[in-house]
């Protein structure tokens, strides 16, 4: 009997482990966070760009990688610019930071 | 015989070219090449008349008569150069482009108004007329693929006056087409405080059916004379005078379906309920209190989701609007044949009302940008506007914005997505009988019709 409890007990504990790391998995594969662009470098094909922005909460500074259209329209016609506050998620693949999301926070 | 053909099919290949050519380079390249770009006088050489016209507009004026929505005097104009309402809290008047006060944390300031969209320079602002108004038009913000929004930013000249900068370089006036999407969502995108916040949809491939066969906005807000056709959105009250709708004869008409089953809807029920089945933007918020953003600065606290990310209410709408201080949104009912049941996106703002008059009070965004202080906001706004006793209080606005984007064909609502118990219509709601609803939520309704659809589709 008392086997059986401690093996009901480990198999908990185990799934419970299983799903911990699953959350922290899932929850890892995008970050948020509102920076402020340092610098923009568009590629030569001008199919993405290498942005550096600096989260000052954090004190420190973060590169992304951007290579949406919409995103990468505004920094060529400069309706993003260095200095501009964005609300920005990533995902880090292949050990870089891609862009899922570049938004100025500012409107009207 | 062979000459003649030949002749002919060199004639159409010529004329096809000379066609595309003319598509890709707007004639007069030459005279700005040679000339360079001088504004609105460089247009005036071959569209003479167009500035003039053009400062007759909504997108100068901000505003127009309005004659769907109760309670305004007819004689009078309306629009964001004026309107109080809690999307925005302040208009052009209340929140004319200014300086920010300097934050007291940072010591630093920013321009900030609901005017900074305008085609103007500022100088010549909403609604101004004359030959300096008809010289300030930005012609090339709506026009040039190639502007350079880095000119395009407020800034103080030697008087203390602020402009606002525009790109009025050669380059940009050398890639002149009719206004792209790009053009009108530089401005339409950010409107509201924010990239999709008050309208919550965007137009691209992915997110609209129109924008996925490479239409273009204009290509349904076809303007004449610069006036732009638009819908009935019962919060977008300034218009031009045109309106557009999916079921006008050169679109969609009115029986727009191969199935008549389908068709039979069209007498009550609008194309935009079934073809957009979701919204985004801004759902709610409080002006009253203002949020903290890491550059130090307040914003209104904005509660907000990505377009296609919420769903619509639905309501009877025959295009006339009801308007009080803490509702404006359709008027019509299943008794009024002029009625059709819309979709709409449901906004709720919270702001201050004068507890004495009722009336909901605008907001100069100013003060509480730089301290997050929203009742010096509301008395610098009372005294521009010679209010001189007021009592404010937090009171909440209810807004049914129109839905009339994120246009789908495949993912449009089926047969089973309303008759249903709890579907997506709440037939009781509107105003449907319990022996009417019990008939409507049965799939006995539409049972032999989508067996014998699903048997043609596999």
């Amino acid at each position: 009997m008392k086997k059986a409890v401690s093996a009901v007990i480990v198999i908990a504990i185990m799934a419970l482990g299983l799903f911990s790391m699953t959350k922290v998995a899932s929850a890892g594969d995008e970050i948020k966070v509102v920076a402020v662009i340092q610098t923009i470098e568009l590629a030569k094909d001008g199919n993405s760009a290498t942005v550096v922005l600096k989260d000052d909460k954090a004190d420190k500074s973060i590169t992304v990688l951007v290579d949406d259209e919409l995103t990468l329209a505004k920094f060529k016609d400069h309706r993003i610019v260095e200095g501009d506050e964005i609300r920005l998620k990533y995902e880090v693949k292949d050990g870089k930071n891609h862009s899922t999301y570049f938004r100025k926070t500012a409107g009207c | 015989m062979i000459k003649m053909r030949t002749t002919i099919v060199l004639t159409l290949f010529l004329t096809a070219s000379a066609a595309t050519a003319m598509a890709k380079d707007h004639p007069g390249r030459e005279t700005i090449e040679k000339n360079g770009y001088k504004g609105p006088a460089t247009c005036e050489e071959c569209h003479p008349g167009t500035a003039k016209a053009f400062l007759k507009t909504v997108h100068w004026k901000h505003a127009s008569k309005v004659n769907n929505v109760e309670g305004l005097d007819p004689k009078k104009e309306y629009g964001m150069k004026n309107r109080i309402y809690t999307m925005c809290n302040g208009n052009d008047i209340v929140n004319n482009l200014k300086e920010i006060p300097k934050s007291p944390e940072t010591g630093k300031t920013k321009f900030s108004g609901c005017n900074t969209c305008h085609p103007g320079n500022h100088l010549s602002d909403v609604g101004s007329t004359g030959e300096a108004a008809e010289n300030a038009i930005d012609c090339l913000i709506c026009h040039s693929t190639d502007y350079d929004f880095r000119n395009r930013k407020p800034y103080k000249n030697e008087k203390g006056q602020i402009v606002m900068g525009q790109d009025r370089s050669t380059k940009a006036a050398l890639s002149i087409s009719k206004p792209t999407v790009k053009n009108c969502m530089v401005c339409h995108e950010a409107a509201g405080g924010g990239v999709l916040v008050k309208r919550g949809f965007s137009f691209t491939p992915s997110t609209d059916v129109h924008a996925a066969k490479g239409m273009v906005c204009v290509d349904c807000h076809a303007a004449k004379d610069h006036k732009m056709p638009t819908g009935y959105d019962p919060n977008n009250w300034a218009n031009d005078g045109m309106r557009i709708s999916c079921d006008d004869t050169k679109c969609h008409g009115s029986k727009p379906h191969k199935d008549a089953d389908l068709n039979r809807h069209t007498a009550r029920i609008a194309c935009q309920t079934c073809h957009i089945p979701r919204t985004g933007g801004a759902f709610a918020k409080d002006f009253t209190k203002w949020e903290q953003g890491p550059d130090k600065f307040y914003e209104p606290t904005t509660l907000k989701k990505e377009a296609n990310e919420t769903v619509p209410v639905y309501a009877w709408y025959n295009k006339t609007v009801k308007n009080t201080p803490t509702f404006i949104g359709p008027k019509g009912s299943r008794k009024d044949k002029t009625s059709k049941i819309y979709p709409f996106k449901i906004f709720q703002g919270r702001a201050f009302f004068d507890k004495k008059s009722g009336k909901l009070m605008s907001m100069d965004f100013a003060p509480p940008m730089a301290t997050g202080d929203t009742l010096a906001g509301v008395a610098s706004a009372a005294k521009t506007l010679g209010i001189k006793s007021y009592t404010p209080v937090p009171g909440w606005q209810t807004i049914y914005f129109g839905s009339n984007h994120l246009v789908t064909k495949s993912k449009a609502l089926s047969c089973e997505n309303c008759h249903a118990p709890n579907g997506v219509l709440n037939f009781k709601g509107l105003g449907y009988s319990e022996k009417e609803i019990t008939r409507l939520t049965s799939p006995g309704i539409y049972m032999e019709y989508m067996v014998k659809k699903q048997k043609e589709d596999w």
